[in-house]
């Protein structure tokens, strides 16, 4: 399994244990999260491939946001900036959007193993869809610019609803 | 779409192992076919994963750089010129994701000792109360004990002498029969914890 260069020499051997305990140790220890394959499955079952990755700004970098509510999320791309607030409404969310530089941008919310939901930013770059379902969720953002010609898309992480 | 083209059809990578198999399953994502990105997925999540953490990131952290890294992926899989070089690609994003991903006041925390000290139990690697040899538990905790530097590149070292991710070796350029000075310092290091710990046996 691992083969690890092995030196003819005591010390060779040596290190040459102690990499493969370690070896070992670390895929036991630290393996990846569970359901993290099928998360990033879902998220690049995308229909157009030329996306651009919107990237998570953590305001508090010590504290991952994970599970709970959520509460509001920024996401930023070159000059793009994407702030959604999500609001818990039974077993399902009311999303809250914002949208910087305004323009009348598309937006689709997908949501694991459930239908996407779209709709169309206003003129200020706000938009809200009142009833998405709970799971993984994406965001996908295709821009428009003044005129409403399409331009580039816009894709961020999954998070966890 | 790609999956209607090639469903039922046998995979280009199919019996291809290692590099091979990830160079086969490049060329077929780039002609649309979905079942071949969603074999490296979950072929290479693991690397990147690996990476990730080896530079420092607490998982959760992780989780997002390298989700974002395969996310990248998407658009350059046209441009990556040898598909062959797909695990090499990956190695050198998800560094460079991780490095851009550390706020200033994880930098500023990291240069404090005692800071790193505290952030030790929060941020350092999981629980070892899995392991059920005590050897193990020393070596664990003799390795949390390393410098970042070390164990990233210890980590490494480790990942390379995967016999599936042989590619990375070579992105790295990490010829086998050779530690290193670097690396060997680190297992003198490593070796000295483990001694602390009660001993290397």
């Amino acid at each position: 399994m691992n083969d690890i260069d092995p030196r003819d020499d005591r010390r060779g051997q040596e290190d040459t244990a102690v990499l493969t305990e370690l070896n070992r140790l670390v895929y036991q220890l630290d393996a990846p999260p569970a359901g993290l394959v099928e998360r990033i499955q879902f998220a690049v079952a995308l229909e157009d491939l030329d996306v651009e990755v919107a990237r998570w700004q953590r305001t508090d970098s010590l504290a991952g946001v994970r599970g709970g509510n959520p509460g509001t999320i920024t996401f930023t791309v070159d000059n793009l900036t994407l702030m959604v607030n999500f609001t818990p409404s039974g077993a399902r969310h009311r999303i809250d959007g914002w949208l910087v530089p305004a323009g009348e941008h598309t937006v689709e919310v997908r949501v694991a193993e459930h239908e996407s939901s779209t709709t169309k930013a206003d003129d200020g770059g706000r938009f809200v869809l009142a009833d998405v379902p709970t799971g993984t969720t994406q965001i996908v953002v295709h821009l428009v610019d003044a005129r409403g010609v399409p331009g580039r898309t816009v894709v961020t992480p999954t998070i966890m609803l | 779409m790609g999956d209607l083209r090639t469903a039922g059809e046998r995979p280009p990578w199919e019996g291809l192992d290692g590099i091979d198999r990830h160079a086969a399953c490049v060329v077929a994502a780039r002609d649309g076919d979905r079942r071949a990105l969603d074999v490296l997925v979950a072929d290479l999540t693991p690397l990147v994963w690996h990476v990730a953490r080896g530079h420092g990131l607490d998982r959760s952290t992780a989780e997002d750089v390298v989700q974002t890294v395969w996310l990248a992926l998407l658009r350059h899989l046209d441009r990556l010129l040898e598909p062959r070089a797909l695990a090499g690609w990956l190695v050198v994003a998800t560094r460079r994701e991780a490095q851009r991903t550390w706020t200033p006041a994880r930098r500023e925390a990291a240069l404090s000792d005692e800071l790193a000290e505290q952030l030790e139990s929060e941020y350092g690697l999981p629980e070892d109360a899995a392991l059920v040899d005590d050897r193990d538990h020393r070596l664990w905790r003799a390795f949390g004990r390393l410098s970042q530097r070390c164990q990233e590149l210890l980590r490494l070292t480790v990942l390379a002498g995967r016999a599936e991710y042989r590619a990375v070796a070579e992105a790295l350029h990490m010829p086998r029969g050779s530690i290193g000075p670097t690396r060997g310092r680190c297992l003198n290091t490593l070796r000295t914890h483990l001694d602390a710990e009660g001993g290397s046996r």
